[in-house]
C-alpha cells in the first residue's frame, strides 16, 4: 500500500529551489528520509503535511490530496522539527488542547492525552509547564501530540534531536513497533545510523532531489563502493603506514601530525585488519580511529557523483 | 493505541472514536486554546498600561473635584462629570484605545503563531483554517472586551456623580455597546491586514492614525471611507456648544443615521473577516527554521 505519492513535485521559494521534480512512492511501514541539513527534508515534510502548496506537481497522502484538506489529519499525526510550544501551558494541557482540536470529545481528550504522554514516558511530568521542560522532554511532548490520535501515518521531522540515549532508544523502539503494527511512519533525520536503526527503507534527499531510494543496505553498499576515509591517531603512524600499505583495498595514505589518513575501498576488511593490528600492538598504540565519511555530507557527495 | 514502546497493544486502552470537529466546534476549541494564551501574552501588559491611563485621569479628576475645583473647563465654563465621561469615551477610548488594541491584537492573531512557530500545530489538525482564524478572532474580542469594558465602567463610576448615575445608566450601556462594536470592527479590519500583509502594523498605524484622522478633517465624502465616521454616529452624548466640545461637534457634523452606521460597520466587519478567511485558506505560512 502506498501512503505517500508525489509526482514531479517541486517547490520554489522565490528564486530558490526547495524541492526539485520529486517523483516518489512511500510504501506502508517505516520509511526514513535521510539528508543533510538544507537538503529539502523539511520542505518535503511541509508539502506532505499541507503546510506548503506545491509550485509544480502533486502530492497525495493516504490516497487523498493534502493542500486544503484538513480532514486528512484525522489519519495523520505530525511532529514538526521546530522547538515551539505554548510555553505557559503544562504538557497535559497542551496535548489535551491539541487532542480536542483533533476531533476527540472533550470528555475523552484528557485521557487520550495522558495515554500519549505515558507512551513517551512523560506522564509524571505532565503537570509541569512546558517552559520548564528540558530539550529532551520537549521533544517527547511534541511526539506525544503527534501520536495521541493513533494515526494511520505518523510524520516525524527529526524526532530524535536532543533526546537522551535512553529515550532515543525507546523512541526508536516505539517507531519500529508502530510500523510492525501495520501503521506507517515517515521519519526524517540527517544521521545515517539513526535511520539504519529504524528501518531498511529509505529515501535519500540532497539539494532538493531524491538521490537514492530503497533498501538502506543497498545504499550503504553503494556508498561502500567509493573509497572510505579513515583517520587514525597512532603513536607510530609511519610504522602503521608500512603495514597498511600492503593491505588489499588501500587506495591512498596521507600523514597528518601524529596521525594517518587512509582511503580504502574495502572498509569492512580494513577495520577488521586494523582491530587485529591494534590487538597485536604491531605498530604501536592506536589512540583514535574516526571516519570523516560519517559526515553525511560526504556520503551524499558520493551518491550524487555515482 | 500502544501506550508504551515496551508494551503490546491493549484493547482496553483503545483510542475512542472521533470525528472531524464541525466548523463552529473547531472555532470553539481554537477559542479555548487561544483565550488563555492571549490574556497572558506580552500584549496584556501593554493593554493594562493603555487602559490604566483613562482610569488614572478619571481618578485625578475625581480627587480634584472632591477638593472643590472643576477638573475640566472649556472657555472658563466647568464641564460636567457626564460630559467629561463622554469626551473620554470619544477621544480616549474610541479614537485611541480601540484602534490601538484592534491593531496590536488583530494584526497579531496569526503573526504571533508564525513568529512563535506554533501555527503548525493548528494547521495540521482536522480543523479548517477559517475556523482557526475565527476562533482566534473571537478570543481577541472577548480578551479585549473583558479588559476594556470594565475600565470604562470604572471611569464612569469615578466621573459621574452618584445622583446622576441612574439617569446616565442608559448612556453607559450604549457606550459599552459602542466600544464592543468598535473593538469588533477594528479587530476584523486589522485581522485582515495581519493575514494579508507582510508589515501589518505599519499599515495599521497609517490607517488608524493617518488616514482616519486626515479623512475626518476633509470635507466631502472621504470620511465615509473611515470606520470612525460610522462609530461617531453611534455616540450617544450630547455635544456642548463651545470650545473643545464645539470642535468635537464640528468634527461629527452631518452624522449618519444609527441604522446607516450599524449597517456600514457590520458590512466592514463581515467583509474584512470574509477576506481574511479567504487569504488564510490560500496562503502559505512559511516558518523560518
Amino acid at each position: 500500500m502506498t501512503v505517500i505519492a508525489t509526482e514531479h513535485l517541486s517547490k520554489w521559494y522565490g528564486q530558490v529551489s526547495g524541492l526539485n521534480d520529486v517523483t516518489v512512492v512511500v510504501p506502508s511501514g517505516v520509511t526514513g528520509l535521510l539528508g543533510p541539513n538544507g537538503a529539502g527534508k523539511s520542505t518535503f515534510m511541509k508539502l506532505v503535511t499541507g503546510q506548503l502548496k506545491p509550485s509544480q506537481g502533486q502530492v497525495r497522502v493516504l490516497g487523498e490530496a493534502v493542500w486544503g484538506n484538513p480532514k486528512l489529519f484525522l489519519r495523520v499525526g505530525f511532529c514538526p522539527e521546530q522547538d515551539a510550544f505554548y510555553e505557559r501551558m503544562t504538557g497535559l494541557e497542551w496535548v489535551t488542547a491539541l487532542v480536542r482540536l483533533s476531533g476527540f470529545p472533550p470528555a475523552d481528550a484528557a485521557a487520550v492525552a495522558s495515554r500519549a504522554l505515558e507512551t513517551v514516558d512523560l506522564l509524571d511530568q505532565a503537570d509541569k509547564k512546558i517552559g520548564a521542560y528540558s530539550k529532551g522532554m520537549r521533544q517527547r511532548v511534541k511526539l506525544a501530540q503527534a501520536l495521541a490520535g493513533d494515526p494511520e501515518l505518523l510524520i516525524l521531522d527529526e524526532p530524535l534531536n536532543g533526546m537522551d540515549p535512553i529515550m532515543r532508544r525507546r523512541t526508536m523502539q516505539l517507531i519500529r513497533d508502530w510500523g510492525r503494527e501495520g501503521r506507517s511512519v515517515l521519519v526524517s533525520s540527517h544521521v545515517l545510523h539513526e535511520i539504519e536503526s529504524l528501518t531498511s527503507n529509505v529515501l535519500v534527499i540532497n539539494n532538493g532531489r531524491i538521490v537514492a531510494e530503497g533498501n538502506v543496505h543497498q545504499i550503504r553498499e553503494l556508498i561502500d563502493e567509493h573509497p572510505h576515509t579513515v583517520f587514525i591517531r597512532a603513536q607510530e603512524p609511519r610504522a602503521l603506514a608500512r603495514d597498511l600499505l600492503a593491505e588489499d583495498g588501500v587506495v591512498s595514505l596521507r600523514f597528518e601530525p601524529g596521525a594517518l589518513v587512509v582511503e580504502t575501498s574495502r572498509p569492512d576488511a580494513f577495520y577488521a585488519r586494523l582491530t587485529e593490528m591494534a590487538a597485536r600492538g604491531a605498530a604501536g598504540a592506536i589512540e583514535e580511529v574516526t571516519s570523516p565519511d560519517d559526515n553525511l555530507q560526504a556520503v551524499f557527495s558520493y551518491l550524487v557523483k555515482s | 493505541m500502544t501506550l508504551s514502546a515496551d508494551r503490546p497493544r491493549d484493547p482496553a486502552t483503545a483510542v475512542p472514536p472521533r470525528r472531524p470537529p464541525s466548523f463552529w466546534n473547531g472555532v470553539a476549541r481554537v477559542f479555548d486554546l487561544s483565550i488563555g494564551e492571549m490574556l497572558w501574552s506580552r500584549r496584556t501588559l501593554f493593554m493594562a498600561i493603555v487602559l490604566g491611563a483613562p482610569v488614572l485621569l478619571a481618578l485625578v479628576a475625581r480627587v480634584v473635584q472632591a477638593a472643590g475645583i472643576a477638573p475640566l473647563r472649556v472657555d472658563g465654563a466647568p464641564v460636567s462629570g457626564p460630559a467629561t465621561f463622554g469626551i473620554l469615551v470619544w477621544w480616549v477610548y474610541l479614537r485611541f484605545i480601540v484602534p490601538v488594541l484592534g491593531m496590536f491584537y488583530g494584526t497579531a492573531l496569526l503573526a504571533d503563531e508564525v513568529e512563535d512557530k506554533t501555527l503548525t500545530y493548528l494547521f495540521t489538525r482536522p480543523v479548517a483554517r477559517s475556523a482557526v482564524l475565527i476562533g482566534k478572532y473571537l478570543a481577541y474580542c472577548v480578551c479585549t472586551g473583558l479588559v476594556v469594558l470594565p475600565s470604562m465602567t470604572i471611569v464612569f463610576l469615578l466621573l459621574v456623580p452618584f445622583e446622576e448615575m441612574g439617569s446616565e445608566l442608559a448612556t453607559l450601556l450604549t457606550d459599552l455597546g459602542l466600544l464592543a462594536v468598535g473593538l469588533a470592527v477594528y479587530g476584523a479590519v486589522f485581522t485582515l491586514a495581519g493575514t494579508a500583509m507582510r508589515r501589518p502594523l505599519v499599515a495599521g498605524l497609517v490607517f488608524a492614525f493617518g488616514w482616519e484622522q486626515i479623512a475626518m478633517l476633509m470635507p466631502g465624502y472621504l470620511r465615509r471611507f473611515t470606520l470612525v465616521y460610522y462609530l461617531q454616529g453611534l455616540v450617544p452624548h450630547a455635544i456642548p456648544d463651545e470650545g473643545l466640545a464645539s470642535l468635537l461637534a464640528a468634527v461629527i457634523s452631518e452624522p449618519p443615521t444609527v441604522a446607516t452606521c450599524l449597517i456600514a460597520l457590520a458590512g466592514a466587519l463581515v467583509v474584512s473577516l470574509w477576506l481574511a478567511v479567504r487569504v488564510v485558506e490560500r496562503r502559505e505560512y512559511v516558518l523560518e527554521q
